[in-house]
């Protein structure tokens, strides 16, 4: 039972959602809409677990003390701070207590680890943990700077959760993103070295593409170059974005449909 | 840690105030000067302590690294939970919650249907206990079956009946007589020549490519060089595409340059 | 002045036949007593107008046909675009709902189907139409009332059949192959460097003492890419379990991650070594696309796989992966179907699955016949792909546009 009621469950919504394509009518697309709702809520749920996933391991570093272990308190610190960014909004000009009442939050889940990781000592931190709690709580009852919001998303729009956004999402995004840069650069000096014909005839594709763009080297190449380069991306590139897109429309129709059928169960631990 | 590694670090350390002190220093004295510097400031170190990666793994790095992971974690599930749950499952269940959380509930004759992907979330939360992680395989089930079915028909639609359609091309382009034919030989799209050519190119490309997709004949023969003639056009391809995405990648980088030499050390308009 | 009654009853009678003579007007008119129009100057109606419910669709939507007035394009040719109306009543009154541009002769009137919205337009419900032609200097004259018509959802999109007939076949065809390489036909499939290189690097890994790295990539569960890459993994963690090799499988999505920590788990129990799966060894790192590859690449540096296996949706972060995992002196498989990654993969790695072969990977690493059996399913379809591109070469080359036209899908 364990494994027949998920193949049913796959083969009933699969041939549901087949035949919902043909189906034009109000009531079939009014079940479909609703269905795609419910996969958008329950992958709310699936973080959940993906969350407890990220600091379950990080925990176990530590725990373990694996090399590089210490790291492990910033992806747990900074996971928990940006949490109650999230829910908290600043109600005036001032700052008053927040910045101590995350410090404090971030503490008493720290010392809560540390009750689990050191058993001898487990009450000491716990206790610990727990006045950390209480300063907190007293913190957010008291603190009119701030207020704790389960109440819209306000707390999206909150100073500090659209800083960190902004001052470190964004930075490491957009440097990760511009890593690009150096790394292509390399990867064509690796394709340079490459001797064989299929290699050859990528690095002189992507040659002539590059050169047209190169503001140094159009003036002395002419329009030729340009003209052999729209020609490569309207052509051959064409063509063999086709196959490609054929091919792959194929494979994924004939998994899809092996999934439905219960032949493909790989993603059940059984393939 | 090694006595270079604390004399990068003191120097780091050092930079790090200096910059925070010019920052503020330099900073609207009506706003948050203070905040504003130090945010500045580090978002400078943390796009230099990434850019280090280039070096070596270091211990910048490895900070930003798992800076970037937790925050951004938090990030999805704050926005998952406002969006989401409160957003789009809240208003339809309940119109208490709908007013403790403050948005607009939306009462509808099957809203009850609502509440099966709560069971189904339920149910995959029970992966978190020892022994009800086989349960959690039907929510999984139910996204996969929709999914596969929705998948089925649509790529076999967009990804493959649409495309042969587009390789449908006439080989003979608008025939004017020799003399035009031959009149306009280069690669301007606009030469009959060219144009017919481009359109063997394009018919007898997708076929050897689509040979080279088959898998259960051995590829000897006139099939084999057919299927080597689709691996050539595939790579050119490749290669053409390579280097498209080149310059785009370069203009990242002058982005994130000019996020330190302007905004971070003043030094450039 | 004994005449005075009898002026006022005439005066009273003539503004009564005088009101009597008027045509009736509706509010989109606008006030008729401001604008005097000379009637030669109005153009000439559309003709021949239908309304029908629109096919193909999930109601709420009337299709208007009709000929173009003879002051469209030719005449004074001064019409510049139809005003469309309906009414519940042939008498009217006749509200605007839409525009045709000069020299149409279709107009798809949908509406919105949910009740709380102004336009809401309830099917099985009768209405009446009427095109205005308008002229440049704002004149318009109404056609005749078309109606009634009613909007109703269809149960089957008959644009759609091509669509069918392929499901239908393909359909037939897996089964079929599936059936027969149940029964013990031998399927030959062509060697694929890609995958006959997996073994290998299993075993070079544990020669070497280091894990095994095996990147899912963006895809979310539900994408075909991430399924069929959730197979590999499959394939991979049971060797992996019989050399008794490490594995690492980092992931982008909280789905993902469950259904991957499922597979390896079953894949250890398939290998009799259940005992063996370490939980932790399948885990969550993020959802933000760079954040995760920042750790990903973390990983190939201090953890230093002796093998990356890169499988399923990847976008920009390819190339960070796998010139990183390079750096790392690592052996590198990938296969993506992402067209726009590919060169990176085929440039930064050892091997590269392009496309379809990611596909058809899952089905070689098992050599199950089952699974195999859909191959010579999909080759087939790729065989009739030659022939219709041929004949609809030769159609469309000798101007018969019919074949083209039957393989067209509609919406």
């Amino acid at each position: 039972m364990k494994r027949q009621i998920p193949v049913l469950l796959v083969f009933a919504f699969g041939v549901f959602t087949l035949f919902q394509f043909f189906v034009p009518h109000e009531s079939s697309e009014w079940v479909y809409e609703f269905l795609l709702d419910w996969i958008l809520i329950i992958g709310v749920f699936a973080m959940a677990v993906g969350i407890w996933s990220l600091f379950r391991v990080s925990v176990e570093k530590i725990k373990t003390r694996k090399s590089g272990w210490g790291y492990s308190y910033i992806t747990l610190g900074s996971l928990i701070a940006m949490m109650v960014f999230g829910f908290t909004v600043r109600n005036g000009e001032a700052w008053g207590w927040f910045f101590a009442f995350v410090a404090a939050i971030v503490l008493a889940v720290f010392l809560v680890i540390q009750a689990v990781i050191d058993r001898g000592k487990a009450y000491l931190f716990a206790g610990l943990a727990g006045l950390c709690v209480a300063a907190a709580v007293v913190m957010a009852a008291l603190d009119p700077a701030w207020s704790i919001h389960f109440q819209t998303a306000e707390g999206l729009q909150s100073t500090m959760f659209r800083a960190v956004f902004d001052y470190t999402l964004i930075p490491i995004f957009a440097t990760m993103f511009s890593l690009l840069a150096f790394f292509i650069a390399s990867a064509a000096y690796r394709a340079f070295r490459a001797r064989n014909l299929m290699a050859t005839l990528l690095l002189l594709a992507a040659l002539i593409v590059m050169s047209r763009f190169n503001p140094f080297l159009q003036p002395i190449l002419g329009e030729y170059v340009a003209k052999t380069s729209n020609w490569l991306m309207n052509v051959p590139n064409m063509a063999a974005q086709r196959a490609i897109i054929m091919g792959v429309g194929l494979g994924i129709a004939a998994t899809a449909l092996k999934v439905v059928l219960g032949i493909e169960r790989g993603y059940m631990g059984k393939g | 840690m090694s006595r270079t590694g604390i004399v990068v670090f003191l120097v780091v350390c050092v930079l790090f105030v200096v910059s925070w002190v010019v920052k503020a220093g330099t900073g609207d004295p009506e706003g948050h000067y203070i905040r504003d510097g130090f945010l500045v400031t580090f978002a400078a170190f943390l796009t230099l302590a990434i850019m280090s990666f280039m070096y070596k793994d270091n211990p910048y790095y490895k900070f930003a690294e798992h800076l970037f992971v937790g925050v951004s974690a938090a990030y999805w599930m704050c926005l998952a939970f406002w969006s989401t749950l409160v957003g789009n499952l809240v208003p339809r269940i309940s119109e208490r919650l709908s007013n403790a959380f403050m948005v607009p509930h939306q009462p509808g004759e099957y809203n009850f249907f609502f509440y099966i992907p709560v069971i189904l979330g339920i149910l995959l939360l029970m992966r978190l206990s020892p022994k009800g992680g086989w349960i959690s395989r039907w929510p999984l089930a139910f996204i996969v079956g929709t999914t596969a079915g929705l998948n089925f028909v649509r790529y076999l639609r967009s990804d493959f009946i649409n495309q042969i359609n587009s390789t449908f091309l006439p080989l003979a382009v608008d025939w004017q007589g020799f003399g035009h034919f031959f009149s306009n030989l280069s690669l301007n799209a606009t030469g009959q020549f060219v144009a017919m050519f481009g359109n063997c190119v394009i018919f007898f490309g997708v076929l050897c490519g689509v040979i080279y997709f088959f898998f259960s004949k051995e590829h000897t023969g006139w099939f084999g060089r057919a299927s080597r003639v689709g691996i050539w056009v595939l790579m050119i391809t490749f290669g053409a595409s390579f280097g498209y995405t080149v310059m785009g990648r370069i203009s990242l980088l002058v982005g994130r340059l000019t996020f330190l030499l302007r905004d971070w050390l003043g030094i450039a308009s | 002045m004994r005449y005075r009654p009898i002026l006022l009853f005439l005066l009273i009678l003539l503004c009564f036949t005088t009101a009597l003579g008027q045509e009736p007007t509706d509010e989109t008119e606008g006030p008729p007593d401001t604008v005097v129009v000379d009637s030669s100057l109005l153009p000439a109606p559309v003709t021949n107008l239908q309304a029908r419910d629109t096919e193909d669709d999930n109601g709420h939507s009337v299709t208007l046909t009709w000929d173009v007035s003879t002051d469209d394009g030719s005449g004074r040719d001064d019409v510049y675009m139809y005003m469309i109306y309906r009414s519940m009543s042939p008498e009217g009154p006749f509200d605007s709902v839409g525009v045709a541009m000069k020299g149409a002769t279709e107009h798809v009137n949908s509406s919105s189907k949910d009740r709380a919205q102004p336009d809401f337009m309830p099917d099985h419900t009768d209405y009446y139409y009427q095109v205005g032609a308008v002229t440049v200097g704002g004149l318009i004259t109404r056609s005749d009332v078309a109606g009634p018509v009613q909007s109703y959802g269809q149960f089957f999109n008959m644009g759609r059949i091509p669509v069918f007939v392929f499901v239908v076949v393909f359909c037939a065809l897996v089964v079929f192959f599936v059936a027969s390489a149940r029964k013990g036909a031998d399927l030959y499939v062509r060697p694929l460097a890609g995958i006959e290189a997996v073994d290998d690097a299993i075993g070079r890994a544990t020669e070497m003492g280091r894990p095994i790295l095996y990147v899912l990539g963006l895809g979310t569960a539900e994408m075909v890419a991430t399924i069929a890459s959730f197979t590999i993994l499959g394939r991979v963690a049971k060797r992996v379990a019989e050399y008794q090799t490490k594995l690492i499988v980092p992931c982008y999505e909280s789905i993902v991650m469950a259904v991957a920590q499922e597979v390896v788990k079953s894949a250890y129990a398939d290998a009799g070594r259940p005992d063996d799966y370490d939980e932790d060894s399948v885990f969550f790192v993020t959802s933000l696309q760079f954040a995760y590859v920042a750790a990903v690449n973390g990983i190939m540096l201090r953890e230093l796989p002796a093998t990356n296996v890169y499988m399923g949706k990847f976008f920009a972060e390819s190339l960070l992966l796998a010139e990183t995992g390079s750096i790392a002196g690592s052996i590198q498989i990938a296969g993506t179907d992402e067209i726009a990654q590919i060169p990176f993969f085929i440039v930064a790695c050892d091997y590269t699955l392009i496309g379809e072969e990611l596909y058809a990977a899952s089905a070689y690493l098992g050599r199950e016949p089952i699974l195999l059996g859909s191959l010579k399913a999909q080759d087939l379809a790729k065989a009739a792909v030659v022939i219709i591109a041929l004949a609809g070469l030769i159609a469309t080359t000798f101007g018969w546009p019919g074949f083209a036209e039957a393989l067209h899908v509609e919406n």
